[in-house]
This record gives structure tokens, sequence and C-alpha cells, in this order.
């Protein structure tokens, strides 16, 4: 019975994405691969071991988000403004999936650093052709397989070898739509020998309508290269997201990913990492702020393949309302990835009776002359740092505030650009308010 | 040098002691399963017809499930169900008045197994007492002590006795923490199962000695299914010990077992295991697939379940010793020691269900890896809406020794409370050479160190252990581990 009405969900999903592929430009025979490749695994359910605790059938049970509409009205240059992180850091804008270099501000990139449309780029630039869609692997989840199918635009940054890039690049995602529907954005981001460079993402959206942004993002960290990688999630209460990021680091390089998960009504990060090459480094810091409805469910997968890496994690997470919240830590250490350090923590505060944690922080390891360790832990707020609180004349509201506060300003502390934590200092200001 | 090169050589050539077969007459079930077999398991058993009834409706679920395969990280062929024998029993029948009766044969196994009957009956009246039921093939053969205890009101016999003696105990309480709908081995067990203990304890009762099961698979081609059941009521407590071997065979043999406990109101039950079944050889040839099902519910206010265990044997081990926390304050407890070398896979660890208000509980599970073994532990905590104050902590530590072996944690973590506070973490780590060098300079060889270090690291949950089964197990960890380093 179950597994009917699965299909069925599968193949009206396929059936509306088949009809839309004929009008994609690109490689058709990819598209239809990757198109068998979704038909194969089939819409998620909460019998997938991945998908337990947050369920995909459900949400395209609620509406199909396959509606082909017009915006609710144009997105202009103040609206990309008022979305500013910071400040001048160059811009892409990339509306309901597409690149818009209308809307886009890349005049002040320095040399060195070249920044264009995806869909232009895997036609005209070897690099791009060579990466693209070889590290998301299209079999590994369906929800690549159907980004790789469907995506229309997105945008590839690219930075030569040695290069500094002095000031972000901020792609900007928006989700504007009169009808219910579903983007897939593609972004790749390839950082060349000894280059450095900082990638802000963020998602807003804008209107009540809904939507699902399924955007997947490659990246590609070359030796001794240096990326820092944040992702900023701000949507409002209709949007949806589902967002897949890989990543494969080369040998002496720093991959820092910052994941800010602070709107949106269904929000699921998807976040491996793969060492290929030894003596690579990377660190993962989350924080989720989530209150209402919201459910909100971080995964992030660290392969560990190769000796003499190191990879520490940090996600916390404040739950207010009745919003859930998921983390799936997973650390693999593979056979002969001796010397290796990896260390994942999770931490939860529960602030109401109707809101709900689940977290699997989860180690495979296969190699002994490792140093591997992970923590979580849930709770409430500390009732001696409110007594002491208190005590001194704090009321409680403003306590509560300071307490919660100061729990999630480990994670932004460890921002290194201080513009960005300013915005983010602010921005937890006005959630907490 | 040399000196070194023996003991080792010494250790590893050393083979699973328990691995004889004795020679009783066996009685089996032809191989195969069908309705047919499970009315003759409860023929054989002279069961009244609402145990057919209960082993029918078992077996027609079971029939509609499907073999669990993909979620644990385990590897194996998929069993031919319809290739093992579903009941042996030692043919001469065993009697419960005088050891002169028993089967000489018998006599000299649980001598082997060190654990005479002859030596336990000289104790009575001394101070370590420990009350017997053994099982061979799934058959209780032999019950220890029945008179002391009876005096006391407890009742612990076989569980085909059990369903005749005391029906109402067995009509209330069996199925009530594991139904026979909630696993696949847990419905084939309700359907097949041949024999097992069971143990009330009634109100206000301590018990004054350790109750003690010793399992045994014996014939070949067989699976074994047994039941165990403890039932303390209000005010009782009990100390429970299982201990299992099996004789060494090149075929994987089937062990789906299922334990229930309840736990009345300011009841107490500490349930402790040393599992050491066959767990085939170097190359993983043979072997015990352990599947069993336990677990116990806190049923009333301030009761406590705390189960203990020492895995070292079976090829295969897959199991989760659980507690529903239903009653307010009720503790729950789980201390393990896994340990796996050559090729065997364990996946193992606990539930704790929070449901009652200010329920607690702990859990410490160390995991020792070495040869080609893999070693996960998976748990779950889940405190309920409405479970206020729940307060769990978990500790989950792995200890590689080689370069083959894995050693995995997946716990799962659901809150639904705000009062809830849980806290787990686990650390992975191999043998420091410092720890080793500190041993070598003092005069104690590399392999004697490692046994120490060992020790050292599960003392935690050793010190759990019953006097006499702390020794054992003591050594059995030392055994299990021959030859994993050098």
């Amino acid at each position: 019975m179950n597994v009917m009405t699965e299909n069925k969900l599968t193949e009206r999903i396929l059936s509306g994405s088949e009809a839309k592929l004929v009008s994609l430009a690109g490689n058709a025979s990819a598209r239809k691969n990757a198109l068998d490749e979704f038909r194969r695994m089939g819409v998620p359910t909460k019998r997938h071991e991945d998908y337990k605790y947050i369920n995909p059938e459900g949400l395209f049970r609620l509406g199909e988000f396959m509606a082909k509409a017009n915006v609710v009205r144009p997105v202009t240059s103040h609206d990309v403004e008022e979305m500013t992180i910071a400040p001048g850091a160059a811009k892409v804008v990339i509306v309901n999936g597409i690149f818009i270099p209308e809307l886009s501000k890349l005049d002040r990139l320095p040399a060195g650093v070249t920044v264009k449309s995806i869909a232009d780029a895997v036609v005209s630039d070897a690099i791009a052709k060579k990466y693209h869609s070889t590290i998301a692997n299209d079999s590994s989840d369906a929800f690549i397989a159907w980004n790789t199918a469907m995506n229309e635009s997105g945008v590839f940054i690219h930075i030569a070898k040695g290069a500094t890039c002095n000031i972000p690049v901020h792609v900007v995602h928006i989700a504007s739509n009169e009808a219910a529907s579903t983007f897939h954005p593609r972004n790749l981001i390839v950082a060349e020998v000894d280059s450095s460079l900082n990638v802000i993402e963020s998602f807003d959206s804008i209107g009540p309508v809904k939507t699902l942004t399924n955007v997947v993002t490659e990246v590609m960290v070359h030796k001794g290269a240096k990326l820092n990688h944040y992702r900023i999630q701000t949507e409002g209460d209709a949007a949806h997201q589902m967002n897949t990021t890989c990543v494969v680091a080369e040998s002496g390089s720093n991959y820092c990913t910052y994941t800010f998960s602070f709107g949106g009504a269904w929000v699921r990060n998807n976040l491996n990492i793969s060492f290929t090459q030894e003596h690579t480094e990377s660190h993962l810091y989350g924080l989720y702020v989530t209150n209402g409805n919201r459910v909100v469910d971080n995964h992030t997968i660290v392969d560990h393949a190769i000796p003499n890496c190191m990879s520490n994690e940090l996600y916390k997470g404040v739950v207010d309302g009745k919003s859930t919240a998921v983390f799936n830590g997973k650390i693999f250490v593979r056979r002969d990835a001796q010397k290796t350090n990896a260390y994942q923590t999770n931490r939860n505060i529960l602030l109401s009776d109707d809101a709900t944690v689940n977290t699997k922080p989860q180690l495979e390891i296969y190699a002994d002359d490792v140093k591997c360790s992970h923590g979580t832990s849930t709770g409430r707020l500390d009732e001696d740092a409110m007594f002491y609180l208190r005590a001194r004349g704090v009321g409680e509201a403003s306590a509560r505030k300071m307490l919660v506060r100061a729990f999630a300003e480990e994670v932004v502390n460890n921002v290194p650009d201080e513009a960005i934590k300013a915005y983010l200092d602010n921005r937890l200001n006005h959630l907490m308010s | 040098m040399a000196d070194k090169n023996e003991i080792l050589e010494e250790h590893i050539s050393s083979e699973y002691k328990y691995g004889f077969v004795t020679d009783i007459d066996t009685e089996f079930a032809p191989k195969g399963l069908n309705e047919d077999i499970v009315r003759f398991i409860s023929k054989k058993k002279n069961e009244p017809e609402w145990m057919l009834e209960y082993r029918l409706k078992a077996f027609r679920h079971w029939l509609t499930m499907e073999e669990p395969k993909h979620w644990a990280h385990l590897d194996y062929p998929a069993v031919n169900f319809q290739d093992i024998s579903y009941y042996a029993a030692p043919k001469k029948k065993p009697t419960v008045n005088s050891m002169d009766e028993v089967d000489p044969e018998l006599v000299k196994t649980f001598e082997k197994l060190g654990i005479s009957l002859e030596e336990q009956k000289r104790l009575v009246g001394m101070e370590s007492k420990i009350a017997v039921d053994a099982v061979i093939d799934s058959v209780s053969v032999k019950t220890t002590f029945k008179e002391v205890l009876a005096e006391k009101g407890i009742i612990f016999c076989s569980f085909s006795e059990a369903v005749h003696e005391h029906p109402e105990l067995i009509r209330q309480y069996m199925g009530s923490v594991v139904p026979y709908t909630d696993n696949y081995y847990a419905a084939l067990n309700s359907a097949v199962f041949s024999d097992g203990s069971f143990c009330y304890i009634p109100k206000g009762v301590r018990c004054p000695m350790e109750l003690s099961t010793y399992f045994r698979i014996n014939s070949s081609g067989t699976g074994q299914f047994e039941r165990t059941l403890i039932v303390a009521d209000e005010g009782a407590y009990v100390s429970y010990l299982e201990g299992c071997t099996a004789p060494q065979r090149d075929e994987n043999q089937l062990h789906a077992a299922v334990v229930e406990i309840v736990a009345q109101k300011d009841g107490e039950v500490k349930y402790s295991t040393v599992q050491n079944w066959y767990p085939g050889d170097k190359n993983g040839k043979g072997g015990i697939y352990n599947f069993v099902t336990k677990r116990g519910i806190c049923a009333g206010s301030n009761s406590k379940i705390s189960w203990t265990q020492v895995e070292t044997g079976s090829a295969i081990t897959w199991k989760y010793p659980s507690v529903i926390l239903k009653g307010d304050n009720s503790i729950g407890e789980f201390y393990s020691v896994a340990v796996t070398n050559n090729m065997q896979q364990a996946d193992t660890g606990t539930k704790m269900l929070h449901i009652g208000r200010n329920t607690k509980s702990t859990i410490i599970s160390k995991g020792i890896s070495a040869g080609k073994s893999n070693n996960s532990y998976r748990g779950l905590v889940r405190i309920s809406k409405g479970a206020k104050n729940a307060r769990n902590f978990s500790q989950c530590d792995s200890l590689l020794m080689g370069d083959k072996c894995g050693a995995h944690t997946f716990p799962y973590i659901e809150i639904h409370d705000k009062s809830g506070v849980v806290e787990h973490e686990a650390t992975t780590s191999k043998i420091g050479e410092d720890q080793i060098f500190y041993c070598n300079q003092r005069g104690i060889d590399t392999e004697k160190a490692i046994g120490l270090i060992v020790n050292g690291y599960c003392k935690e949950v050793l010190n759990q252990l019953p006097m006499e089964f702390a020794v054992e197990a003591q050594k059995l960890l030392a055994v299990s581990l021959e030859g994993s380093v050098g």
C-alpha cells in the first residue's frame, strides 16, 4: 500500500519533470540519465534512514511545487541591497534558481576571480566542464539527481592559482513566485592551488507563496587553498529548502563552513566533505534557531578516506515553539586513514515543551591510530546560571535572553570576518527580542 | 624475545575452550518451520490450548514479516529458516528432585562448564549461593535450590513448568513487554520457543541468592529459542545471571531468545549476562547468530532495572537490552562490555524510553575491537512529551586493537520535553604506546599489559557484575583478546 503511493508520488513528480525536460538547455542525455536515477531511488520517505526525522514525502504531499509561474513582482536592486550581509562584497543574484546578471555586482572583483553563470560555464569553461557533476554524485541522493536533471542556472566561481580575493563573493538566492514551485540552482566553486576565498550564500524569500529550493553546490578545494564558505538561511515561513553541498578537499587545504539556519518552514542541509589527500583540515560550524512549526535538519558527513587529516565540528541549536531540530553528523574513518583527528559536538537548548530535538552523532571507524570523539547534550537553560542572574536583579526574560544569546555566541565567535559577525549578531538580537 | 614469542604463540593457538559436544540422546523435531511444527512443539510440551493459540498467532504474524537485513551494521548471508530444527531436547526426562537421576553425561557437561551442580549443592547454607536453571538446546534440564526459594514464596522454574503451574502469572505477563508483533525474531521466538526460565519474586521479598540460568546449544542443526520472564512484584529485589556457551561447529547456529522483565512499584531487577557463544574460527567459519530481544519495564514508581552484559562470543550479536521507564522516579541502567575479535560482528546497545516523571537512565558502553571484527554501539534515548525532569547520561567508548577492525557508534537521541537533560559522549582510541611502555618497564610483558589495560578500561562495567561473574568475565576478556596484538 505504502509502496504504491510512494511510487505514484515519484511518478507524478517525474511526469511533471519529464514534460519540462525538453525545454531545458544543456546536455539532454545527462539530464535524462539523472532523471532515471531519480526514478530508481524515488522520493525519500521517513523509512529511509537518512530522512527518518524529516519526511520529504510529506512535503510533496502538501504541495507539489511543480507549477511554473511568474515572479510576484520583479526583484529590485533595492531588495538585493536589503539582503546585504557584508558591505563591499561582490554580489551574485539568483532569483528562482536563475542567475540575474543585471542585479549582480561583480565589478569590484580582483583579477584572478571569475564569476559567471554555470549554464554558460559548462559549455565554455574547461575547468567548469571538468568538475561539474563529478563532486555531487547523482546516484547517492534523489535530490542531487533531480537537481542535475532539472537545473537551469546557478553560478560558477573560480579563483586562480595563488590569488587572494580580498572581498567576499556573496551569492544571493531569492525565492519569489506567485504559485508554488520548485527551483534547482546548481553552483560550482573551484579554488585553485594556494588561493584564498570567502563565499557567502544567503537564502531569502519574498512573498507568502510556497517554494522549494533544491540547491546543489559542488566545491573543489585544491592544494593549500583556503576557503571560508558561509550559508545563511533567512527565508520566510513559506519557503522550503533542500540544500546539498559536496566538497572535495586536497592536501594542505583548509575548508571552513558556517551554516546559520534562522528561517524557512522546512530546511534540510546535507553537507558532505571528503578528504582525498593527506594533511587536509576542515572546520564545520552550525547554528540553528527555530520556532513556530519549523523543521531544520542538518546532516553532515566527513569522510576521512586518507591518513593525517583533521576535522572539527560544532553545531548548536536553540529550539522553541513547536519546531523540530535534527542533527546527524557522520564521521567515517576509512581503513588505513591513520593519524586522523576528528571531533564533533552538538549542543541543543530546548525552550518549549512542544519542541523536539533528534540528534544522532555517528562515528564509523576502521583504523586504530586515530583520535575521534563526539559529544552531544540537550537540555534546558542552566538553572544555576538563571538563579545567579535573577539574584543580581536581572529580570527573568532578560536573563533568559542573555543565556540563550551566550549559548549561540560560541558559534558566531568562530566567524573570522568581522562584517559577517556583526550581521549575525544583529540578526540574533532581532530573532531573540 | 624468545619468551615473548612463546607466549604469543601459545595465545594465538588457544581456542574456544567450551567447544565440546556432549553425547546426550536428543530428540529432534524435523527440520523446517510450519504450523505443524508449532503444534508439534506445543504438543510435546503438553501445553494448554491458550498457549498454542498464542504460538499460532505469533507464527502467522511472523509469516507476514520480512527478515530485517539492512539497518544494522552487520553483514551475513540470509538465514534459511527451513533448514533449522526448532526443537531438540535431551531424551531422558530430567528430574528436579534428586541429583542421582540426572544423566551423568549432563553432569559432566556442567563440570566442564565449571558450574557443577554437585558443587552448587554443597554450597547450600554457605555465603555464596547461586540457584541455577540450566537450559540445554532450549529445554530446561535442572533447576537447583527450588525448595529453599519456595520457602520465601519465590517461584523459579522452567518456563514450561510455569505454564502448567502458574498459568495466571504467565498469561498476565508473557508478551506484555515484548509482544510477538515486536520484531521478526521476537515473533519467531513466540511461535517456537521451547523453554526457558520463569522467575517471580512476591511482594516485599528480597531474593536471598543470585538466580542463574546457563544456556547451552548442544545439538547441531538446531536453533535455540528460549524465553525468560522475570517479575519483581512491589518492593521485591532479585539479581539474575545468565551464561551462554556452545560447541564448536562449522555451521552457523541461530539463537533467538526473548527476555522480559517487569518491575512493579519499588521493585528492582539486576540482570547480568556473560555471553560466550561460540564465535566461529579465525576465518569466520561457524559461530552463533545471536539475535536476542531483551526488554524490561519499570511499571511502578521508584522501580529499577539494571542490565549488565559482557559480550565476548557469537559470530554475530544483535541485541539491545532496553528499559521502558514508565513509573515515576524509575531508573534504568545499561552497562556493557562488547569484545569482538577475528571475524566477529556485534551491533549492540540499548534503548531507554523515558515516559514517567523524574526518570533517570545511565548508559556505559565499552567496545573493544580486534582482528578483522566490527563492533557497533547503537542506542536510543527517547524523552517522551510529559516525561518531566528526565535525565540521561551516556558514555560510549571504543578501543581499537589493530588496523583491520572497526568501531562504530550510532546513538539516536530524541527529546520531546524541555525539562529533559541528555548527555552523550563517545571516544575512540587505541592502547597508548606509553601505557604499554610503562608496564614493560616494570617487568610486565606486552600481552599481560594489554590484559591489564583492557580490564582497567572495562572496570566501570565489570564492577557492576556479581563477584562470581566478575572473575569469569575478566578471564573471558583476556581469552577473547589473545593473539590480537603482536
